[in-house]
């Protein structure tokens, strides 16, 4: 077994020494970095102002008045996040930030009783740029009373992209959109939105002026009905109050809260990358395979060793390379994690909010359940049964080329388990996900990903020992097949010259 | 002296196709033995069979005293035919990694690739990596890798091929250097001149089988002597030389003899002087090795070459 120790720990380095390797390792916490971090700091500098106008057709009600306020609260709830996040970073040693309501007339009381719990260097607050700026148009764009005809004018002019340069703006700017309101098609109809903009991608703005339309539009209308419009209001405000109970749960902690949630999906996270590890070491396995095998290194290695040694190294030496991968993101997501709640502002947080809960239970799921010493088991287990077959019907190729057409179909088959990560959480003891369970190439995945349920203590033990019975098959069959085929050329075996070399009958 | 490769009677076929029939050798121990014969005459089938990377389906073979190579494969040395290393290890590295996998610790590997480089000229490029040195380099590494074990037994397949020629002059000396400490060397090629300067004896393959085996002399000895002769004037008298089996005349005063098996060159001249001729030339050309080759396994490989 010692050449077998020493393939594998050259193999082992030959992946880790790469910088694509080490690169594979940073990107997945890079990439989650980028997805929490690049909205916070897209909020914080802010997305450039954008100048909208509006015109206001209707002849009844003032709608101009209703969008502008709407307008102006959006601006101010924007305003108060900033400026919380601003204060949170500046708070004295020991104080978290107090409760403050959603009304803009409770600010102002906010940041009084902020006051005295603020750093004396805290500074002043500077007000972000607004994100919507409403402006008047430009003198070609008056309205004439005639709406055709200015949608004619406005259209030629946005599509030819022209800036102006509204009053009390310093620089010459685009029209981001232009909205038209108009009163309903009969007298009780509500109102219409023409909005015109060349992005049509952000919604945002467009869906704020639609809902602040649609609700004075119902609050007239219950006013013409009749009806209380503030009593409707506050009516149609009010939700039922969720309690979910998990009766699994200890006696008198059967609430279920965000520890609960985050249980039940990890394990999704986890088969993730699982299916990830286990792909991406499958592939290095088949092309050290293939570079030995066309540039003849095989023929010196057999005369050194075994087949089943070269095999024996490889499976191991890749392994430890999937081993170090898989630890490198776990381990730098759970301190992304911690990073991410520090830069965020510890103290700041309230006590039960999930961002600072959040690696609290991380940590202590990781280190009391299940999940950990699963993901290594079916790891394992599952990156045995494909590495195998890799190197198996890698033996038989001669090229990547000829290879990919093989690997093409394990891919296939892998999509599998991926497309069911997301249904199994949902019902992790159904007829589905047991029969997939029961299907060995899938058994790492789906068995990981019921690890929070609770599955049955037999389908447990049953699903491991057939996947137990046909690794060792498995590992058995492609030895056979690797050990003829390794040193033969000309073109990859057919399906039945394969079945032929395993049951030892060439 | 005793054999440190034997092979009885070994045959080896894939389906239809015989790629070994019948193949019987002895290479003595400390011997340099020469592998010859055409494409797809079964030499790489033969090392692969010696070196127990297949089975043979009949006969018995003996290496280093063992009926399989795989139970003395750390006292045996291997050069396929077709070169390569893995490309990002450095040669240092990849010598001794080859050289740990046949017994030598880590340390003593790492010392033996640094010795070798230097001894034969590419010290400099030892932290090289192999994909910066030409083919060359990388072919002489790949030979310092087959033999950095100190081997008993080394077994190179075509290990001049794609060597210029100062380099098939360095893998001579390397052969000779192996050979000086006792080694026994079996080597595969299609170069006649690297044989017969290097061989103490040879076998030629061909379909499969050895059509020849023994020394290089004795080759050589398969085919008759030839003489180119010419004389002052024009002579009838050449018919009647003694051990000639055919005569070819170029002109009236000029010959070419071919001898019979056995007879030799100086009694053709001691008759010539007894027949008071006089001579203007008298050019004696032993066969080579080439010729022999071609003699052999001519037909077959050029049957070989056509299918």
């Amino acid at each position: 077994m010692r050449n077998a120790l020493l393939i594998a720990v050259r193999e082992f380095l030959d992946n880790t020494q790469t910088r694509g390797f080490w690169f594979g390792i940073l990107l997945v916490p890079l990439l989650w970095l980028v997805a929490s971090q690049v909205p916070l700091i897209l909020a914080r500098k802010g997305t450039p102002t954008r100048h909208v106008a509006l015109i206001d057709t209707t002849a009844g009600e003032r709608l101009f008045d209703v969008v502008l306020d709407q307008l102006k609260t959006a601006e101010s709830r924007r305003e108060l996040f900033h400026f919380r996040e601003w204060a949170a970073s500046r708070l004295k040693p020991g104080q978290a930030l107090p409760a403050v309501d959603k009304q803009p007339q409770a600010w102002s009381r906010f940041q009084e009783d902020l006051g005295p719990l603020m750093k004396a260097d805290a500074g002043q607050f500077a007000p972000p740029a607004p994100l919507n700026r409403l402006v008047a148009l430009p003198a070609e764009l008056q309205w004439r009373g005639d709406l055709s005809e200015f949608e004619g004018r406005l259209r030629d002019w946005m599509r030819a992209g022209r800036l102006f340069k509204p009053l009390g703006v310093d620089e010459e700017v685009p029209l981001f959109a232009v909205a038209i309101l108009q009163d309903g098609l009969t007298s009780n109809a509500p109102p219409i939105l023409r909005f015109w903009s060349v992005n049509q991608a952000d919604t945002q703005l467009q869906d704020r002026l639609v809902d602040a339309l649609s609700r004075n539009f119902r609050s007239r209308e219950y006013s013409r009905l009749g009806m209380d419009s503030s009593s409707i209001a506050r009516v149609e405000g009010s939700q039922a109050q969720l309690m979910s109970f998990n009766p699994r749960k200890a006696e008198g902690e059967e609430q279920v809260g965000v520890a609960d949630l985050l249980r039940q999906w990890a394990p999704s996270a986890f088969v993730y990358l699982l299916w990830i590890a286990v792909f991406s070491i499958s592939q290095m396995l088949l092309n050290s395979l293939i570079e030995e095998r066309s540039n003849r290194i095989l023929e010196v290695l057999l005369s050194s060793v075994t087949p089943l040694e070269l095999m024996t190294g490889k499976l191991v030496g890749v392994a430890a390379v999937g081993a170090v991968m898989t630890l490198g993101w776990i381990g730098s997501l759970v301190l992304m994690t911690f990073w991410t709640l520090h830069t965020a502002g510890a103290a700041a947080m309230a006590a039960d909010s999930i961002a600072h809960r959040l690696p609290l239970e991380l940590a202590t799921l990781l280190l009391d359940s299940w999940l950990l010493p699963a993901f290594v088991l079916y790891f394992l287990l599952g990156y045995l049964f494909y590495a195998a077959v890799i190197l198996a019907l890698g033996s038989t190729c001669n090229n990547l080329k000829e290879a990919q057409n093989f690997t093409g179909v394990i891919a296939l088959l892998m999509m599998v388990p991926l497309v069911s990560i997301t249904f199994i959480p949902k019902d992790p003891n159904g007829p589905v996900a047991t029969v997939l369970s029961w299907i060995p190439p899938y058994t790492p995945f789906v068995m990981m990903n019921r690890v929070a349920a609770n599955p049955p203590l037999r389908e447990v033990i049953g699903t491991l020992v057939l996947l137990l019975l046909s690794d060792v098959a498995v590992l058995w069959g492609c030895a056979r097949i690797f050990k003829t085929a390794v040193l033969r050329t000309g073109q990859p075996a057919s399906l039945v010259q394969l079945a032929r070399w395993v049951l030892g009958r060439d | 002296m005793p054999a440190a490769l034997e092979l009885r009677h070994v045959s080896k076929s894939f389906g239809r196709f015989h790629a070994v029939q019948d193949l019987s050798l002895s290479v003595p121990a400390g011997s340099v033995y020469g592998f010859l014969g055409p494409n797809g005459a079964g030499k790489t089938t033969s090392l692969r069979i010696i070196l127990g990377m297949l089975s043979p389906d009949s006969g018995e073979l003996s290496v280093l005293g063992s009926p399989s190579a795989m139970s003395v494969r750390n006292r045996v040395g291997y050069l396929p035919e077709e070169k390569g290393l893995y490309s990002k290890m450095t040669a240092a590295s990849v010598i001794a990694y080859f050289a740990t996998l046949k017994g030598l610790s880590s340390t003593r590997a790492n010392q033996r690739a640094r010795e070798l480089l230097g001894r034969y000229g590419l010290g400099a490029f030892a932290d090289k990596k192999v994909e910066t040195l030409s083919k060359g380099m990388g072919q002489k590494v790949q030979v310092l890798a087959s033999i950095a074990h100190d081997p008993e037994l080394v077994l190179l397949d075509e290990p001049f091929s794609g060597l210029d020629p100062v380099n098939q002059e360095v893998l001579e000396d390397i052969l000779v250097d192996l050979k000086a400490r006792g080694c026994t060397i079996l080597f595969s090629t299609h170069v006649m001149s690297h044989a017969e300067r290097l061989c103490d004896r040879l076998i030629i393959l061909g379909g499969g089988r050895g059509l020849f085996e023994g020394t290089v002399s004795e080759a050589r000895s398969l085919l008759p002597i030839r003489i180119t002769l010419e004389t002052a004037e024009a002579s009838p008298l050449l018919g009647i030389l003694p051990g000639v089996r055919s005569m070819e005349a170029y002109s009236s005063n000029r010959w070419r003899l071919e001898l019979e098996p056995g007879a030799s060159a100086s009694a053709v001249l001691e008759s010539c002087f007894e027949r008071s001729l006089r001579l203007r030339r008298f050019d004696v050309q032993d066969p080579d090795l080439h010729e022999v080759f071609v003699h052999l396994v001519g037909p077959s490989a050029r049957e070989t070459a056509l299918r």
